[in-house]
């Protein structure tokens, strides 16, 4: 079934006419990914920042990005459920946007380098200062994720 | 019509305030901003309530990390400040009457309020609770209003376009 077919069965789907029909459901939904987005976005800087030897210098960096992990991943399943229900109010108007199509794939691309490249630039950095590499990874880490956010904002935009 | 009023009017009326609000690009932009930067205050502030409560960095003490946040947290504050007024000042007149606008602004009064009181009393001590796993019911209390208070902002901000 073409990608396309599964978003107009989201639109058509019990979610997607709840969601097109509330008026304050929609509100409600995307309240909770604003949350979420203000502690995904304050775990993704804190961690970065030590990332970069800005903040918390001397502490470990695998151990606070560890100990932010629950938080961090809890906001961004928050998101991802949430805008699920935020598409299934317009799912063909996101389909055929390019902003959603950025936002989708720069999404992807930072939790895919967030379980990866990020996370062996914070070993490697430990309890000092970080290198290069590792001030590279915070701030490719950094640059996509801020992109998903103004993607994000584009998609009701363009 | 009230002197409060008559100002949002002659606000919403300004060349500015006309501009931002009818530019293509202005609007949208500021608005971006407004709802970025939210992670820059709110949620490094969170970072630091959620530590009092002994949920995150339990660790780490208190003051090391109001250090590290504080900085954040104030130019979170900037940016909010100024592209808040500026999205204000192209909506002024309607959100004079708009309930969740009013709303927001009490709650953004008493988010203001609520570390005047915490910074004045018992942070004062913070040497003696710094290094706890969980601070002190006052700090937790204050931790607490905190998120309650910026998350009511947020949902208020949210439903400030449905009025």
């Amino acid at each position: 079934m073409s990608l396309r077919l599964w978003f107009i069965a989201l639109a058509h789907s019990a979610l997607g006419q709840y969601m097109q029909n509330s008026k304050w459901g929609f509100a409600v939904v995307e309240t909770f990914h604003l949350v979420a987005l203000a502690t995904l976005g304050g775990c993704v800087l804190f961690v970065d920042l030590r990332l970069l030897g800005l903040i918390l210098k001397g502490e470990s960096a695998p151990v606070i990005s560890r100990d932010l992990s629950r938080l961090l991943l809890t906001s961004l399943v928050v998101m991802i459920v949430s805008g699920f229900a935020l598409v299934s109010e317009e799912a063909l108007k996101c389909f055929y946007s390019p902003a959603f199509r950025w936002k989708m794939a720069l999404l992807a691309a930072a939790v895919l380098f967030y379980f990866t490249l990020h996370r062996r630039a914070l070993l490697q950095t430990g309890k000092g200062t970080p290198t290069l590499w590792a001030r590279t990874a915070a701030v490719v880490s950094l640059i996509l994720w801020l992109g998903v956010g103004i993607a994000g904002r584009a998609i009701g935009l363009i | 019509m009230p002197l409060l009023q008559h100002l949002c009017q002659a606000l919403y009326d300004s060349h500015i305030g006309t501009l931002i609000r009818e530019s293509d690009y202005a609007f949208p932009i500021i608005e971006s901003v407004h709802v970025l930067a939210v992670t820059l205050l709110i949620g490094t502030i969170a970072l630091l309530d959620l530590r009092m409560l002994g949920l995150v960095l339990r660790h780490i003490s208190i003051t090391r990390i109001a250090r590290a946040v504080f900085p954040l947290t104030w130019s979170g504050f900037v940016v909010m400040s100024i592209s808040g007024f500026l999205l204000f000042w192209a909506e002024a007149a309607k959100n004079y009457s708009n309930p969740a606008f009013r709303i927001k602004l009490i709650l953004l009064v008493l988010v203001g309020l609520n570390p005047l009181i915490f910074h004045t009393t018992i942070y004062r001590r913070v040497h003696e609770w710094e290094v706890l796993a969980i601070s002190p019911w006052r700090a937790r209390a204050s931790a607490i209003a905190s998120l309650t208070l910026w998350t009511g902002i947020l949902a208020a901000g949210r439903a400030i376009a449905y009025f």
